[in-house]
């Protein structure tokens, strides 16, 4: 149940800001600080949540930040909960979940690439799907893809 | 020994789709491997930001190419529950129907592709070929065969047109009957169970701490479905079995998928037996002034492949803020192709990789 889930979680930590989303079933929406993180995903881990989902990230342009989303699910309980943290866009570093979940790698990296996150920990943030990129990072709201395949690929805009 | 590298793809021999593997290889056993993904990347999620709400219908279902419908309804649930709306019954039932025949055909289409794999090359003309009296259902339907473009935001955009009940059926029967035909070369084939089992095994606990989603996730013993644990569109009211297999290994990844051609053929019976009349959309606002109210949803669905899920944020304007997407290959493609494919032989890997189907549109984007 949704509630026994929202139970666990103000049970345990007092500053988490938790949002139970209208008209969407079996969802639980937690907002934390960047240092919590790591804490409350091995928190939830050890309660039931063993299936990381995803890992992404919203770029709010206008407040300067950068929304890290986790999603994570438990089999038992057959609830998904999402952890949002806001970290600086300036600065967009955050704390590796590689020693929860091996998995993690895959989302981090793609982050890396796409929006320039750095996750301290995690050594293998390789190049993942582009190829020899040295733009800003795509994914990025002040990246403007349209402007960029006119530059390079159209040659009569050049 | 000397190791060597070798380059497997883009055209890839166990994989729909354009995906490379760097292994490195002593004598004929993998020592590592390393997925190398990008050729499919079309850059949706950013294109998704730029088009209005119901402009990205149609460039969803691109986004995995052997079963383009979950796309599709996972795009029209997330701005469904983010306006707050739910589709009439009719509609939900036309879309587990369509659902349903992209699960079976893209299960051909693995069927069809591991079997090439292991050297029975009669099946993959067979699956194929019967793969296309499903996209000719498709076509009766929606008028596209591998795209369809049908289920959107609020419904579904055209009622059963008459006589599709009939020849869904007809088309049910003959799979059906033609799964016998599988069996005898195929399922129940020596060389299937010599080459299959016992190759690239994932247990149970590891496959829940890798994030092993779908088929594979109940080839290896969990007992998990989106269809049953968070239902949508109309299968909280059908009445179906989840299959799980123990093995975990490539024979019980390809067996679990039969049972589930099996359960999906059942499925598809009860709705099109069942599927109530009324309307098939429900009201939406103007196309060209399609505002979302401001919010976040993440919805997902069981496609063939395993959980998948749009992630969409809007803020209140006529366009998506962000959308992601979280197809179950990500992880199947990447993680866990690494973590398998160390210690089998070179003529394993691609066996390997379809017995796991991997949807290489899907990680790219």
């Amino acid at each position: 149940m949704v509630e026994g889930v929202v139970e666990l979680i103000k049970g345990n930590f007092s500053d988490v800001e938790i949002v139970i989303p209208e008209h969407q079933e079996k969802r639980v929406h937690i907002s934390v600080e960047k240092e919590k993180v790591k804490e409350i995903a091995k928190f939830l881990k050890d309660n039931g949540f063993r299936h990381l989902s995803f890992i992404t990230c919203v770029d709010w342009i206008d407040e300067g930040k950068f929304e890290l989303v986790y999603g994570l699910y438990s089999y038992e309980e057959k609830i998904v909960v999402l952890i949002k943290t806001k970290i600086d866009r300036d600065n967009p570093k955050q704390e590796t979940l590689l020693p929860l979940w091996d998995q993690a790698q895959t989302y981090e990296r793609e982050i890396h690439e796409m929006f320039g996150v750095y996750f301290d920990g995690n050594p293998g943030l390789t190049p993942f799907i582009l190829e020899d990129w040295e733009g800003i990072p795509p994914m990025r709201k002040d990246f403007d893809s349209r402007k960029y395949s006119q530059i390079t690929y159209d040659s009569e805009a050049k | 020994m000397k190791t060597y590298e070798l380059f497997i793809g883009p055209q890839h021999v166990g994989i729909t789709g354009n995906f490379s593997v760097i292994l490195e290889l002593e004598g004929n056993v993998v020592k590592k491997a390393t997925p190398n993904p990008g050729f499919l990347h079309r850059g949706f999620e950013k294109l998704m930001e730029m088009r209005g709400f119901i402009h990205n219908v149609p460039i969803v279902c691109r986004i995995c190419v052997p079963d383009p419908d979950p796309n599709e309804a996972n795009y029209a649930m997330a701005v469904e529950k983010l306006l707050g709306i739910e589709p009439p019954p009719r509609a939900k039932y036309i879309r587990t129907i369509v659902l349903e025949f992209s699960r079976i055909a893209s299960h051909l289409f693995t069927f069809g592709g591991h079997a090439g794999s292991i050297g029975l090359y009669t099946i993959p003309n067979w699956t194929i070929s019967d793969r296309d009296f499903i996209l000719d259902l498709f076509e009766m339907l929606t008028g596209g065969r591998v795209y369809h473009i049908f289920i959107y935001p609020g419904g579904v955009r055209r009622d059963l047109p008459d006589g599709f009940i009939e020849k869904a059926k007809d088309v049910l029967n003959y799979l059906e009957k033609r799964l016998d035909d599988y069996n005898k070369l195929y399922f129940d084939s020596y060389m299937f169970k010599k080459r299959a089992r016992g190759i690239g095994i994932i247990n149970k606990e590891d496959a829940i701490e890798w994030g092993v989603t779908g088929p594979n996730l109940r080839a290896s013993g969990v007992k998990a479905d989106t269809r049953k644990d968070d239902p949508y569109a109309a299968y909280g009211e059908l009445d179906f079995e989840i299959p799980v297999l123990t093995g975990g290994d490539a024979y019980d990844r390809i067996m679990i998928r039969r049972m589930e051609v099996v359960e999906s053929i059942k499925i598809i019976r009860q709705a099109l037996d069942n599927i109530p009349d009324g309307p098939i959309r429900e009201k939406v606002p103007n196309p060209m002034r399609f505002i979302v109210p401001p919010g976040d949803a993440y919805v997902k669905v069981e496609s063939s492949k395993g959980e998948y899920g749009y992630y969409m944020v809007s803020n209140g304007k006529d366009k998506p803020y962000r959308v992601y997407i979280r197809g179950a290959s990500m992880t199947h493609g990447i993680h866990i192709l690494e973590k398998l494919l160390p210690g089998n032989y070179l003529a394993d890997v691609s066996q390997i990789m379809f017995s796991l189907d991997v949807c290489p549109p899907e990680i790219d984007r």
